[in-house]
């Protein structure tokens, strides 16, 4: 009996040790590799896979994705957790009122520095320099109407607004501060607004069912359906400019990355994002995939052999 | 024809993401069920040894049984955060209660008289155990580990909503796509194709593991 007991205290020790380290195969549960998180959206993992090969390329540490989060709270909740350490896409609009729990700042250099500032004080976390692009909401309408009636702005639907069917995802027209009801009082009321599923936005213009819709402004779709974004001219909209979140004792572990998310910085702009989305959802091509292309094409494996830019 | 068309590309240009997905899944799936083992068979043969705790062991795997796997998985992660880890441990959770029952049933399978018998020539408790109730109890231990493993790779899919990635992964990249059917499919088709075969080659041992074929071992 002795002996069993022996045995069975020894395969105790081994689970413990078991689920405190590494099981092999798996780099996620091992605490040397970093863990960048990732949203649902293509998007985010695009970013995500651009810092995977750059942090491997250029650090000795691995990287491991968590894919599909539900939200940058959720992001936000891991990486406090330290279930990741980089957040691949954050967006300053959710972030402050999300994360931060403020009032919406529409002057998005304002509203950076204040990401910036809050997120080092509160989280320890750094913000780093944002990606170049922002995915934020926009009114958008079909080309051929923009250029048949020389729209370019929001002011110009004006006009139209009362016979213009506006279709708009279900969460948008509920939201307060920059949902609908908001919207109305800076700009003007549509004729109809049809709430629905935001996958089905994007066609609805496309056939001619909607004549103004709801955009997310670096949606591969607009690209695919032929949509015109409208210029945000009365500044509505908060600005929702795209940044990775790093915990900053990884960036004193491997300062390399401060360097990276500095040359990947002010880079891609929001019709580049909509390209590599477009590539993305439409034409199915994988995230890593889509991310590497880019990366080779603006050569920044070339730089980094000659030691940076 | 498209579909197929457009699954047969995806799976052509992508096919090291989808075996390094595969792998990953197929990993998780194991390590969970390895983990539910260590526990589980050990609790079968005490339960069967003391009959009077195995009705309560039992009703209580029956009840985490119960519980649905996306809402089981959800209430781990508020405890054990966002990655593989959890959908692990989750599954271990869901395995408890097939491995646990078949050690069970197993071990009070054996005939009473072989297990007297072994008595009767001096075999100590663990002995007897190890040489005559465990080998005779294995194959249909085997049977538990088996449907915990295709169970476990059916739960594993549903990891990708906490962050574990594997094939369910692809599964969510192909309903955000745009016509993304092919992609579901790439990720959907290596997941019924895993279970079937794990199924398969479990169940193969199993057989092989039978008291009557262990001399061919």
């Amino acid at each position: 009996m002795k002996r069993v007991c022996y045995k069975a205290g020894i395969l105790l020790v081994l689970l413990v040790t078991l689920v405190g380290c590494s099981l092999p195969g798996l780099a996620g549960t091992s605490k040397d590799t970093i863990k960048i998180g990732s949203l649902v959206q293509s998007e985010s993992e695009i970013m995500a896979e651009m810092l995977a090969i750059m942090i491997e390329r250029e650090t000795d540490a691995k990287t491991d994705l968590v894919t599909k989060l539900g939200s940058s709270i959720v992001q936000h909740q891991g990486m406090e957790r330290g279930d990741i350490d980089i957040s691949s896409t954050r967006y300053t609009g959710t972030d402050i009122s999300g994360a931060l729990g403020m009032d919406p700042i529409k002057d998005p250099e304002k509203a950076l520095k204040t990401v910036k500032r809050e997120f080092d004080e509160q989280f320890n976390q750094t913000w780093a320099e944002t990606y170049g692009f922002e995915n934020s909401y926009s009114i958008a309408v079909t080309k051929e109407f923009a250029e048949e009636n020389d729209i370019e702005k929001i002011s110009d639907l004006e006009p139209y607004a009362k016979d213009l069917n506006f279709g708009v995802d279900n969460a948008w027209v509920n939201r307060e501060g920059d949902g609908y009801d908001g919207f109305k009082e800076t700009y003007f009321d549509f004729g109809n607004v049809y709430p629905m599923n935001l996958g089905l936005v994007y066609q609805a213009a496309a056939n001619g069912d909607m004549d103004a819709v709801l955009a997310y402004s670096t949606d591969g779709r607009i690209k695919e359906y032929d949509l015109k974004v409208l210029k945000d001219d009365k500044r509505f909209f908060p600005p929702y400019d795209a940044s990775p979140v790093i915990n900053n004792e990884v960036l004193q572990k491997y300062p390399e990355i401060k360097e990276i998310t500095k040359r990947i910085g002010n880079e891609i702009t929001t019709e580049e994002m909509q390209e590599l989305n477009h590539q993305a959802d439409v034409k199915l091509i994988n995230p890593r995939k889509v991310a590497k292309k880019f990366l080779e094409k603006n050569n920044y494996f070339k730089d980094a052999e000659k030691g940076g830019d | 024809m498209s579909i197929l068309q457009d699954f047969l590309n995806y799976v052509g240009a992508n096919s090291g993401y989808i075996m390094t997905q595969f792998f990953r899944h197929f990993l998780m799936a194991a390590y969970g069920v390895l983990f539910a083992a260590i526990i589980s068979i050990p609790l079968g043969i005490f339960i069967a040894k003391y009959g009077r705790l195995s009705s309560w062991v039992l009703a209580l795997g029956s009840i985490i049984q119960t519980i649905p796997a996306l809402g089981a998985m959800a209430v781990i992660m508020i405890v054990m955060g966002l990655g593989t880890n959890t959908a692990i441990v989750t599954l271990a959770l869901y395995s408890i209660l097939p491995i646990t029952q078949n050690t069970y049933v197993g071990m009070k399978d054996v005939d009473k008289t072989v297990i007297e018998a072994g008595y009767a020539s001096g075999m100590t408790k663990f002995q007897l155990l190890r040489m005559v109730e465990l080998p005779l109890a294995v194959s249909v231990i085997m049977a538990g580990l088996r449907t915990a493993l295709v169970i476990g790779i059916g739960i594993v899919a549903i990891g990708a909503f906490i962050g574990a990635g594997g094939l369910g992964a692809i599964i969510v990249t192909g309903t955000n796509a745009t016509d993304g059917t092919a992609i579901i499919l790439a990720g959907a088709i290596p997941t019924a194709l895993m279970a079937i075969i794990a199924d398969f080659v479990l169940g193969w041992i199993e057989r092989l593991l039978q008291p009557g074929n262990m001399k061919a071992l």
